[in-house]
């Protein structure tokens, strides 16, 4: 690939984080370019949310530095070309006052200047995450009340919405069931190829995932990063990361290997 | 039933029970959705402090209830954001301390009199025009600021973290709003009482909630909850001879129970 030259979406070198002492990640080195299609696997505890919350600049490193778009964190502004969401994304609070088309709408506010109102065009872009998502007919139905699912789908509309060049999704399918989770793979895969977005997103769900993604990064205290997933993810990689005894399982309809 | 009107003080009770309704279900929304209830309660006793230096140092006490929860209100975002202490605990510590406050500086000052009492629990009687020109001098720019910001607070009440990653300055939204709720509380203490002054805050929201509805509709459902209380308890406050507080409150619980009841599961 020649991507040496661009200028990578984020550029992390030897991010570290400790909590009392204890490393929970350690010298990670990293980088995302644009058009990229990325899992993150790890053992829980591993450090999976924790590098994402410092990518993002909730959580500050012990040491390490993060650059977005070629800029420093604290010096980034342009939030609205990230979309992110997180793990809890699918339990919203029943009891919050929003409909579909509420959050959705969500996406457009940082983009907008404090003065300026709702404009058609931020309708139009609205508009067209929900078509995206397939959620149109639910706009103006209550979050509480969707399925798992179709509150993920509410979430990643919200987060298109902002235009994003990359969307950042932090074990996606808490909460979801099995169908949905299979239709949300292929909503992303769909968005990677022909929106051009960088997707990167935490899972267990190894197996599912080695149709489509391009890299994988594993996480546990530190990283390791395969470029071709289906070519390397074997069970010794995925009992040493997990700390088990894995054993492979041909799955052959999709030819993957699920451990 | 319109012969209040004919009085001066109840036009300038109506006047400044308007505006009040307005701005405290408005932020009470965003105060309920972010789990800050309490916070209106605390608030209302930190303006309490303020009231009492007012009332014995000879200073409009409104202007001097309003500073001292301001500042009440920042201590408690910086304790709530630099120390490892929880939320409720910080506003419980606050709420007593500064009702201790109060009461010593009143004791000392010798003002335990009428004129405390209707600070504590309002009083329609009471509204001077200096108190509305107050109300409505820093009532307005809160008003605007609210409704300037109230997307994004609305964001941030979803999820502020999410809010943070795209852009939105929370800090200092959490800080203007805290700011503006603590300046709204303090305009309050003269038509509801110190005491009384979260339920106006926190219970028109929490009754719009049970209806289930988007987030304009709830606002809405909240304000008109909010002035129907007001008007309707500052009424029965008019021709029963009652505190209006106390009135503009069962007032407001009885709505609330009613939208239980109508939108019970």
């Amino acid at each position: 690939m020649s991507l040496t030259f661009k200028v990578p979406i984020f550029d992390v070198k030897n991010l570290s984080f400790r909590v009392r002492g204890v490393d929970i990640l350690s010298q990670i080195s990293l980088e995302i370019f644009h058009g990229e299609y990325i899992a993150i696997i790890g053992p829980n505890g591993g450090g999976k949310t924790t590098l994402i919350r410092m990518l993002l600049g909730l959580e500050k490193p012990s040491s390490g530095e993060v650059r977005l778009f070629g800029k420093k964190l604290k010096n980034f502004k342009e939030w609205y070309k990230i979309g992110f969401v997180p793990q809890r994304a699918s339990l919203v609070d029943e009891n919050f006052p929003a409909t579909v088309e509420d959050i959705v709408k969500m996406g457009r506010i940082a983009n907008r200047g404090i003065f300026a109102g709702f404009s058609n065009e931020d309708a139009k872009i609205v508009e067209d995450a929900m078509f995206k998502m397939d959620i149109v007919d639910l706009k103006e139905k209550m979050v509480g009340t969707l399925s798992g699912g179709q509150r993920q789908r509410v979430m990643i509309a919200r987060a298109l919405a902002s235009n994003p060049e990359i969307l950042i999704l932090d074990e996606p399918n808490t909460g979801v069931d099995m169908v949905s989770q299979q239709r949300f793979y292929k909503l992303l895969a769909k968005l990677n190829k022909e929106e051009k977005i960088t997707i990167v997103f935490i899972t267990h769900d190894i197996g599912v995932i080695a149709d489509d993604i391009g890299r994988l990064f594993t996480i546990n205290q530190k990283a390791t990063i395969c470029n071709d997933p289906k070519e390397t993810l074997s069970c010794e990689d995925v009992s040493t990361l997990y700390g088990i005894d894995a054993h492979l399982i041909h799955n052959h309809k999709h030819e993957d290997h699920v451990c | 039933m319109l012969e209040m009107f004919e009085y001066e003080f109840m036009q300038r009770a109506f006047i400044a029970g308007i505006f009040i309704a307005i701005l405290a279900s408005i932020s009470g929304t965003f105060i309920v959705l972010k789990r800050y209830s309490l916070m209106s309660e605390t608030l209302a006793h930190s303006a309490l402090v303020g009231v009492a230096v007012g009332l014995v140092a000879g200073y409009n006490p409104l202007w001097v209830a309003v500073i001292v929860a301001v500042l009440s209100a920042w201590l408690i975002e910086y304790l709530r954001s630099n120390f490892s202490l929880y939320s409720d605990a910080i506003l419980s510590i606050i709420l007593s301390g500064s009702l201790a406050l109060a009461v010593i500086i009143v004791s000392l000052g010798g003002a335990f009199n009428n004129s405390l009492f209707s600070y504590l629990f309002g009083s329609i009687l009471s509204v001077s025009y200096e108190d509305v020109v107050t109300i409505a001098m820093f009532g307005t720019p809160a008003l605007v600021l609210l409704l300037l910001f109230s997307k994004e607070l609305y964001f941030i009440s979803y999820d502020e973290e999410v809010a943070k990653t795209s852009g939105i300055k929370v800090k200092l939204l959490n800080f203007l709003l805290v700011t503006v709720v603590a300046i709204i509380i303090a305009l309050s203490i003269r038509v509801v009482g110190s005491l009384l002054i979260g339920a106006l805050m926190v219970i028109p929201t929490s009754s719009a909630l049970q209806y289930r509805v988007g987030f304009k509709n709830t606002i809405l459902i909240s304000l008109f909850f909010a002035l129907f209380s007001v008007v309707f308890g500052m009424s029965l406050s008019f021709y029963f001879s009652l505190p209006s507080g106390a009135t503009i409150v069962l007032t407001v619980i009885s709505l609330f129970i009613l939208s239980l009841i109508v939108n019970k599961k």
